[in-house]
């Protein structure tokens, strides 16, 4: 498999499948996001964009997770090669 | 080790636990019907709900904790659920934890119940919404999965009381046979550094459980580490816990839930099959209401309902109140004639006091009526996600819209629907920010002075803007103070902006009449009293000292005022009649007299020099001073000042003219009228900015504390003289 560099989930097209590489960064912010299901290895996509382009909203095993993109971004992924 | 819980004589305590959205109220709802007891947590903003229950004997305390996602606690708000369980802070352990989990979800859900199983405390596990589980074509085989756990694992579909028949019977079989989830097995290095750091701190003589010294390892903003102190023992030893983590691969940040959820596959393997990613119902409508055109329509229509529900909806009920306050004060009126000190207090005191607490209940319940059906339906996330980029910037949320647009109707209930809020930091912005919201009350004042200085001399259209103009006034001072707040003075950390969007489900009349009944229950008790409280002290203010030689006074001039156009015997004989114009003037007159005299009147005076930079004369400064419980008081103490009696409105023409007429009669402004353009537009901004409402900071206290609703009304109260001297001062130089 090629190396796809790490992207920022919050920068990603919309309905665009991706899976998690990892949460960034190691402020408390991290663990709430991994507490919500955000971990490696999970597939996850953007559903939609709110009207005025944030908050977006990401589906994950079914659920549907609401977050703002500042806070996206903080999670990691590569495209679904 | 199985020892059964009764065997103290005291009520076993049980502790509901579940994620926000699992319907875990609806469940405490049921168990407890509407034995409840809601106050909050000392010195935090977050609400304690408890109930009794009553189960074979035994007698049962119900803890409904709040909502949460997992243990992890960055501020003392979201530590209330570790504290409960833990039986710190004034808690008392609970002797079963409850485990609520939306059955939709179990996976995320049982997170929580994997991080709780730490404490070693008796569980049961209920799978709510049992029926959306199925309808979404899961199976889930409850048998392997109670064996897994090993506690027993109940169905309901809680808004329907389905199942609840068994929890009962489940909770109460748990008192004599208590059952617990198994303890996660840690790799070696999360024990080593946990011991590590119980035993630094024991050195410390500082004591934690391992639970505790885990959610401190792994939490990196930690409210438990804030609380032990310690800080200069503590840092390094948890830096050092942390590095141990990351040295086996594991973002110290996020390896707990990585663990946990290690842990919850294994554990969940073969017990949920069917297609968990099975297109729900709520797509085809989310594409709808969250479409970027029609969704935004369909928002700013559902809006529309519920404030001119508030605003138009709620007012016959309101004059009802209204009347039905007039008609008790005028039955109970005569029975005290005889003490017209008491007469007074009980009538103006006591009967408009309770008037004005019941005055709000209306649009409290009515406000709760829709936020119960939006709640319930989902609508309420949905549109939190639609409204959220608008108030993000200055540290509200998207759900701060509900209650700043009720604050436009009134304050009261629009603050008490700020609990919708979960975030703290958001919900005690948004608290603060609503009584900025132009509330109903504040109507009044406006179209007292637009209509005698603004249309009379601009036209109806200038008054039409600048009527429209007002009501923004406060909101677009509101928003920049939030923001600077935000940034400057809460300490309390930003929580990322977590929104699920639930399934869409139908209401149920049983929720929504328990949300309306424990809200206004709630104000009622919480609220009214210190409403009341104040309305009585504000009579006692404006009606003593009362000194008979005023109303001689008054009198005496009056007559000699009147003998110098009419004659003397047909002036007496009038005077006579209780009815004639002439003595209701005089009857005006007196009372002018009396308010004048009072404590506040006096104190009006003695303070008039502070509003002086406004250009407000003794008149307006009493008005204003007797209009900080009500405001919109001030046009009833305006219609007393100018000699009117009370019963006057804002439309009034006599008091349009007597304001507009009203000249400085001493001082340097001599001559000169009082209300110029530049004193007209500073008090109507005061009125705007200022928190003249007894009922909003008692409602305030109620919900953040005495400390909160004072430094409320101080910083409202400050800002709105700010604005009134610079725009007197800037207006009457240009």
């Amino acid at each position: 498999m090629n190396r796809l560099p790490a992207k920022k989930l919050g920068k990603i097209a919309h309905a665009r499948p991706v899976e998690i590489v990892g949460i960034s960064s190691d402020c408390g912010r991290a663990g709430r996001l991994a507490a919500l299901g955000f971990l490696p290895g999970r597939r996850v996509r953007i559903s939609r964009i709110a009207p005025l382009g944030d908050p977006i909203s990401i589906e994950m095993e079914g659920q549907e997770i609401s977050l703002r993109r500042a806070e996206a971004d903080l999670i990691e992924v590569k495209e679904i090669a | 080790m199985t020892a059964a819980i009764h065997a103290k004589k005291r009520p076993v305590r049980v502790a509901l636990l579940g994620n926000p959205n699992t319907g875990k109220s609806t469940v405490f709802n049921r168990l407890t019907g509407l034995r409840q007891h809601i106050a909050n947590y000392p010195g935090i903003t977050v609400e304690k709900k408890t109930g009794a229950l009553l189960l074979g004997g035994h007698q049962m305390e119900i803890l409904d904790l709040p909502g949460a996602y997992s243990l992890a606690a960055a501020s003392p708000d979201e530590r209330v659920v570790m504290d409960a369980l833990g039986g710190r802070a004034g808690h008392r352990a609970p002797d079963l934890i409850v485990c609520v989990l939306d059955a939709t979800n179990i996976k995320r859900n049982l997170l929580l119940v994997s991080e709780a199983a730490e404490l070693e405390i008796p569980m049961l596990v209920v799978l709510n919404q049992w029926d959306a589980a199925k309808r979404n074509g899961l199976r889930i085989n409850t048998g392997l999965l109670a064996d897994r756990l090993g506690v027993p694992v109940i169905t309901t579909v809680a808004k329907r009381g389905a199942g609840l028949g068994e929890l009962k019977k489940a909770i109460g079989h748990a008192v004599s046979d208590p059952r617990r989830i198994p303890r996660i097995l840690w790799p070696d290095f999360v024990d080593h550094a946990r011991d590590a750091v119980r035993n630094g701190l024991s050195e410390a003589g500082v004591d934690v459980t391992g639970p505790e010294a885990l959610r401190m390892i792994f939490d990196t903003d930690s409210a438990f580490a804030d609380k032990i102190g310690h800080r200069e023992k503590l840092a390094p030893l948890l830096k050092a816990a942390r590095e141990k983590i990351r040295s086996h691969g594991l973002n110290p940040a996020s390896a707990e839930p990585v663990l946990h959820y290690r842990h919850i596959e294994a554990l969940l393997e073969g017990v949920i099959e069917g297609d968990d990613m099975v297109a729900r119902s709520r797509d085809s409508v989310d594409a709808l209401l969250l479409n970027r055109f029609w969704g935004t329509l369909i928002f700013f229509a559902v809006m529309y309902v519920v404030f001119e529900s508030l605003y138009a909806w709620a007012g016959p009920l309101m004059n009802l109140i209204g009347a039905g306050t007039k008609l008790v004060q005028s039955m109970v009126s005569p029975l005290l004639a005889g003490t017209p000190a008491l007469q007074s207090l009980v009538t103006d005191g006591i009967i408009a006091g309770v008037g004005a607490v019941l005055v709000f209940l209306p649009q409290i319940l009515l406000l709760f009526f829709f936020i119960a059906i939006l709640e319930d339906t989902g609508y309420l996330a949905r549109a939190a996600f639609l409204m959220d980029k608008l108030f993000g910037w200055c540290g509200l949320n998207g759900k701060s819209f509900v209650p700043l647009l009720s604050g436009y109707a009134c304050a009261i209930p629009g603050i008490m629907a700020a609990r919708t809020l979960e975030d703290p930091k958001a919900r005690l912005t948004t608290i603060l920010m609503t009584p900025f919201m132009s509330c109903s009350a504040r109507l009044p004042v406006y179209v007292l002075l637009i209509g005698a200085f603004v249309e009379p001399v601009y036209g109806p259209l200038a008054a039409g803007c600048v009527l429209f103009l007002m009501h923004f006034v406060g909101a677009t001072v509101a928003m920049p103070l939030a923001w600077f707040m935000n940034r400057c003075i809460l300490k309390i950390k930003a929580q990322p902006f977590i929104l699920e969007m639930p399934d869409y489900r139908i209401p149920t009349l049983r929720n929504v009449v328990i949300r309306m009944w424990e809200r206004g229950r709630a104000f009622l008790i919480q609220a009214g009293t210190v409403i009341l409280a104040i309305s009585v002290i504000v009579w006692a203010l404006l009606y003593f000292p009362r000194p008979e030689e005023v109303a001689n006074k008054a009198r005496a001039a009056f007559v000699a005022e009147k003998s110098e156009t009419m004659p003397t015997d047909v002036l007496s004989t009038d005077l006579k009649k209780p009815d004639s114009d002439l003595s209701k003037k005089l009857g005006h007159r007196i009372e002018s007299a009396y308010i004048e005299q009072s404590y506040l009147g006096q104190f009006g005076k003695a303070v008039q020099p502070v509003f002086d930079p406004a250009g407000f004369d003794w008149k307006i400064t009493v008005g204003v001073l007797s209009s900080f419980p009500a405001r919109e008081v001030i046009i009833a103490t305006l219609g007393i000042i100018y000699d009117l009696g009370a019963d006057v409105n804002e439309g009034s023409d006599d008091l349009r003219t007597n304001i507009a007429r009203e000249k400085w009669r001493d001082g340097p402004r001599k001559g000169q009228p009082v209300y110029t353009l530049p004193v007209v537009i500073g008090l109507m901004v005061f009125f705007a900015l200022c928190m003249q409402c007894g009922a909003t900071v008692a409602v305030i206290a109620k919900e953040l504390g005495w400390k909160w609703a004072l430094a409320s009304f101080t910083t409202m109260t400050v800002i709105a003289w700010l604005a009134a001297v610079l725009i007197y001062q800037i207006g009457s130089r240009l």
